[in-house]
């Protein structure tokens, strides 16, 4: 497969797991932005998902239909959800005849979708959470749409894997938004009812609950986002997708590459297997920081040994 | 004329061909598909032609227009009533464009090593060299099976008693053949039935054709030679044509930066290391191709790849330096060519092309400018031109004006009135200028051309440009079975 072809694939994935991610977020934190919180702050959010500085942001930070504005429709924004759409939709088109003809128009349509006035209308003056539904629903279709059709080559498994480099990235960032908001202070917020919130936007309360029965405890909710092999976001089951993805692609690798590449990737999966920091918060920010730096180091080799940009 | 709404306004119009009607009564051709139509009321109709355009949004068959940051993405317009072309029609434009095109490929061999043609007086040593497409990078090299021209799309026109004309010979990187196989599968799906039930002839095994001439290009004896199509990049207006094209092959599409030549032998860069390859369709430009021997500052191109070519290490489609024998100038004599290399007589007519050099046609042109095209002999897409009817004394005066400054590229044609197609616009028929482009595909074996090809068509009332930049549309294109 050609490196080019390979490389907008692979971000074509990586585009579409942020925008899902993050639109699933949005809609969790509109829900609870409403709902009983007094003086609801969007500025952690804003921090990672927005390119301004904060002096600019924190003028509109409680403002939620500016900030979704500014977070989904708003192309000044060069991390808002329509960029990453249009990105992943450019990736596509350049990679045509390597998707099938259902996902390039699945996000061909995602792309119109977004653009339909409807949908700023309501995130502005309107319903947000119509607007962020509708974008969630043709997210999922394309998920779909992507296992359904594409046929399991090499191009599957670069799209996989950037699936789930960015699925551990953006784990990762959650997990550190939440903590943030609370300081890192484990003790203070042990039984804090708002953990579900983070549950929420990783579509894992349901499954929370069936595993532990009963209340939100911190340690547990971090062991379920952490460890949970079950649990389709959470960390390890990412890498362990990451590193299934990338060993089908030895037969298609130079010898060099490939090694140097599975070192890296299994490090990475070993490091959180074998922790143990769930209920250390200074552990945990600092487990937090270098995984996250273990991730782009991984996505930096694959620029390297698979896409040819030295 | 007939009394069904959707035809109550169709007029003829004077000295114009109309595909459809002649004295007031249906063309054969055209009986069966009026006679489907009929029972359709407008508003199913109007229907119809909105379920088009949305198909076409829908699968992106879109171009981009440029011209305030993020893209525009228009569709092409495509007109849901079918041009339709009957057998004996259909036959005498094959055996016309295949005699043509053997003439063209002669020329271009000839051109490019002995120069018998103007040795021989047929075509002055000047026209040649002066064209500005004449490659002498080209000259003596040896290309696979002397062809030049494996894909070209020659442009048709009709007069007003029917005749066909040959307006252009495409035969660089002819685009549109996508939308010859779109408009079709378009048309299955906004008209149940009725293709089968006219006898249509299929167009859907061009891409097998095209691909069975590319394979049997390769050098290498392989059974399974690399072969490429080089696209310009997505930001090409016609990248869509280049994404489908390479879907329907199963072939790589790749971009300049792609390749790499090492050694006189083209590579391209896998995930796996470098991979030969053998054959190169390619849709960059002559220009662009190389920036070690055309310009320097393409970054579409491949270093290093015209002599890789030259050694005959890779094959490209179509050669490099066919410009100089579709060029408006040269156009001319191609009926000469036709007589000297085949001892025939055209079968397609050349529409008469006065040279601007010459002084005595000229001064004619001049005075009789408000019923000539005049046309710059190496633009394109509608640009450059001069259609006398329509222009005002001060682009008269313009055009004068840069003829005599540069006489060798300018050439003038009569206006000749394109024939007139029924379309559905604005909730009725209503007739616009139409012209044709068969696209032939010239392999070891033989010149092969699909039954069909693009039917382009001037939307604007009364116009005579049919370039989609120009406000052109398309129609599907049937020809009808024996």
């Amino acid at each position: 497969m050609l490196s080019r072809v390979a490389e907008s694939i692979f971000w074509m994935a990586r585009y579409m797991e942020r925008t899902n991610r993050m639109l699933r977020m949005l809609h969790t934190k509109y829900i609870s932005s409403q709902d009983e919180i007094t003086d609801f702050s969007w500025n952690s959010v804003l921090k990672t998902y927005s390119d301004k500085p904060e002096e600019e942001f924190v003028l509109f930070e409680k403002d939620s239909s500016k900030v979704l504005e500014h977070l989904v429709t708003d192309r000044d924004n060069s991390f808002s959800v329509i960029n990453n759409i249009i990105r992943a939709r450019e990736n596509a088109r350049s990679v045509q005849d390597h998707i099938t003809k259902e996902v390039w128009q699945c996000l061909n349509e995602y792309f119109h979708v977004i653009r339909d006035p409807s949908i700023e209308f309501n995130i502005q003056k309107g319903d947000p959470v119509t607007s962020l539904e509708i974008l969630i629903r043709q997210g999922m279709l394309y998920n779909g749409t992507v296992d359904v059709t594409m046929a399991r080559e090499e191009g599957f498994n670069f799209l996989n894997i950037g699936r789930f480099l960015s699925r551990a990235v953006i784990t990762t960032d959650l997990l550190n938004i939440k903590l943030t908001e609370y300081n890192y202070d484990l003790k203070k917020h042990a039984e804090d009812p708002t953990w579900r919130f983070l549950l929420y936007s990783l579509s894992g309360y349901e499954l929370y609950l069936k595993t532990n029965r009963g209340n939100l405890y911190a340690k547990l909710v971090i062991e379920h986002v952490l460890y949970n092999t079950d649990f389709p976001h959470s960390l390890l089951y990412s890498l362990t997708r990451l590193k299934r993805y990338f060993e089908r692609l030895k037969d298609k690798s130079t010898p060099e590459s490939y090694s140097q590449l599975e070192f890296r990737i299994g490090r990475c999966f070993n490091n959180i297997k074998y922790s143990n920091i769930a209920g250390n918060s200074e552990l945990l920010k600092k487990f937090l920081q270098e995984i996250r730096g273990e991730l782009f180091d991984i996505a930096n080799l694959f620029n390297k040994l698979y896409f040819g940009n030295t | 004329m007939d009394a069904h709404p959707l035809l109550s306004d169709y007029f003829e119009q004077p000295a114009v061909w109309d595909e459809m009607f002649a004295d007031d009564a249906i063309r054969s051709q055209y009986k069966n598909f009026v006679a489907a139509i009929e029972n359709i009321l407008p508003e199913e109709m109007t229907r119809k032609d909105e379920q088009a355009k949305k198909l076409f949004m829908a699968q992106g068959i879109t171009f981009t227009v440029y011209s305030s940051g993020e893209g525009i993405e228009k569709i092409f317009p495509f007109d849901v009533v079918p041009r339709i072309i009957k057998w004996d029609e259909w036959k005498h434009i094959e055996k016309g464009i295949k005699q043509r095109l053997k003439a063209l490929n002669i020329f271009l061999t000839d051109i490019y090593h002995q120069q018998f043609i103007i040795r021989d007086g047929i075509i002055p040593a000047k026209l040649i060299y002066s064209c500005p497409n004449f490659l002498r990078e080209m000259v003596n090299v040896t290309v696979p099976f002397d062809i030049y021209t494996h894909i070209s799309g020659v442009d048709l026109i009709r007069d007003h008693d029917g005749t066909f004309y040959v307006l252009e010979d495409n035969l660089r990187t002819p685009s549109g053949v996508s939308y010859m196989l779109e408009n079709r599968s378009i048309t299955y799906r906004i008209f149940p039935d009725l293709i089968p039930k006219n006898n249509v002839l299929p167009v859907k095994d061009y891409p097998d054709r095209l691909l069975k001439n590319l394979l049997s290009l390769s050098n290498r004896q392989n059974s399974n030679p690399v072969v490429v199509l080089l696209t310009p990049g997505m930001y090409n207006s016609a990248y869509f044509e280049h994404s489908t094209l390479a879907r329907l092959m199963g072939i790589e599409l790749v971009e300049g930066r792609d390749l790499v030549v090492e050694n006189h032998f083209v590579y391209m860069k896998t995930t796996r290391g470098l991979e030969k390859v053998d054959v190169i369709y390619r849709r960059v430009d002559d220009d662009f191709i190389d920036p070690l021997v055309f310009r320097p500052d393409s970054m579409l191109g491949v270093p290093g790849i015209y002599w890789a070519y030259r050694k005959g290490n890779v094959s490209i489609v179509n050669a490099m330096g066919n410009g100089v024998a579709d060029d408006k100038a040269i156009y001319a004599y191609v009926p000469d060519m036709i007589r000297y290399y085949l001892n025939e007589e055209p079968i397609l007519k050349n529409v008469p092309t006065y040279q601007m050099a010459d002084l005595e046609k000229r001064k004619m042109v001049f005075e009789t400018m408000d019923k000539m095209v005049i046309k710059r002999t190496n633009a394109s897409g509608g640009y450059g031109m001069l259609i006398g009817s329509d222009a005002t004394e001060k682009q008269m005066d313009e055009f004068k004006k840069a003829i005599e400054e540069d006489p060798r590229n300018y050439i003038a044609q009569p206006i000749i009135n394109l024939s007139s197609s029924p379309c559905y616009i604005g909730g009725k028929l209503q007739p616009r200028r139409v012209d044709l482009r068969p696209y032939a595909l010239y392999g070891p074996e033989g010149v092969d051309i699909v039954p069909g090809g693009l039917t382009r068509v001037a939307l604007r009332e009364g116009s005579l440009v049919v370039n989609s930049s120009q406000g052109g549309g398309s129609k599907d294109t049937w020809v009808l079975g024996s």
